[in-house]
């Protein structure tokens, strides 16, 4: 009897450390965005993207600190928390979703797999459900993200005020690459 | 009289306009803020951590976008994907650390280092409960500190 007990328990803790072998996790993803204007090109990077994968669901979440987009230009990142972003408002942009065709990927083989990533993005307090394109390379057992998709500014109830919104593009590139590690 | 009076006001008019310009030019190109040599609030990785962690409604208006000089302990050094390096100072949370993007290019840190950094404290990220990962504190444009 407490043999069995024993086992059970056992095995429960190896199946839970192997469910936790499924987890990848990065905490300094990159993501940027590029908007082309008639004055001057408009982009951004932040370093500080804390990504969480799971290969066996294809659960996936990114999120990070709106402020913490970095700018070229001072000016531009003042505009972008205080009018655009109002990042004191809204600290936090975040994506919670799947990656549909998970179950393609062959994570100990390398290779190169695109995926489709459906679910809510959350950027200036606004959820919207999206479907993106991203690729997943696998290189020695190291798993990478990557992703290039539009969104449009007003799907997220940014305004952008009268006197420079012909000058803004009404839609936004962002690119996003993760290099992940195992929990 | 109409004449001179006329020129004036071009004369006045294209002040305006050229320091106008000008303003706007100097405004819109205006540099970053210099981290190197900012004042910045004194502080240690574990009590920066704990502060920004349990602070889920971002109350907190005493580090966020402030220049902090942050001491501690150096768990890891890596590169990010723009081959900036990053510096992770130990907290109390195991796997929970102050993320600091270095701005400045640092090649003698390692870990075990006790080190002061300063740099741009944007706030605490969670993680993920789910699997137990806790998240992490950021400062980015860092600079070693002496």
């Amino acid at each position: 009897m407490i043999r069995h007990i024993v086992l059970a328990l056992i095995i429960s803790v190896v199946s839970n450390i192997s469910g936790y072998g499924q987890v990848y996790f990065t905490k300094n993803g990159h993501i940027s965005f590029f908007s082309k204007t008639i004055l001057e090109n408009i982009n951004a990077d932040n370093n500080q993207v804390i990504s969480v994968l799971n290969t066996q669901t294809g659960l996936l979440q990114f999120s990070l600190l709106n402020n913490a987009f970095h700018f070229p230009k001072a000016k531009m990142e003042e505009d972008f928390n205080e009018d655009y972003m109002e990042s004191s408002k809204y600290p936090k942009s975040t994506f919670k979703g799947t990656i549909e065709n998970i179950d393609n990927i062959d994570f100990t083989k390398d290779g190169t797999w695109n995926v489709k990533v459906n679910g809510d993005l959350m950027i200036h307090g606004i959820t919207k459900n999206v479907t993106v394109p991203g690729k997943i390379n696998v290189k020695n057992g190291t798993i990478a993200a990557q992703a290039a998709f539009k969104i449009l500014i007003k799907d997220y109830n940014i305004k952008i005020p009268s006197i420079v919104s012909n000058k803004i593009s009404e839609s936004i590139d962002v690119m996003v690459e993760c290099s992940y590690q195992k929990r | 009289m109409g004449r001179k009076y006329k020129r004036y006001v071009l004369l006045a008019l294209a002040v305006v306009v050229v320091t106008g310009v000008t303003i706007g030019y100097r405004l819109w190109n205006k540099p970053h803020e210099d981290i190197k040599d900012a004042s910045a609030i004194k502080i240690n990785a574990i009590a920066l951590y704990n502060t920004l962690a349990n602070d889920s409604l971002y109350k907190s208006t005493t580090f966020i976008n402030k220049v902090v000089e942050v001491s501690g302990k150096v768990k890891q050094v890596s590169e990010n994907q723009q081959k900036q390096k990053v510096i992770l100072l130990e907290t109390n949370v195991s796997d929970g650390s102050v993320n600091c993007t270095m701005e400045e290019n640092v090649k003698s840190v390692k870990a075990g280092d006790s080190i002061l950094l300063k740099g741009i404290c944007m706030g605490y990220v969670g993680g993920d409960k789910n699997i137990g990962l806790p998240g992490d504190v950021f400062l980015i444009r860092c600079y070693h500190s002496f």
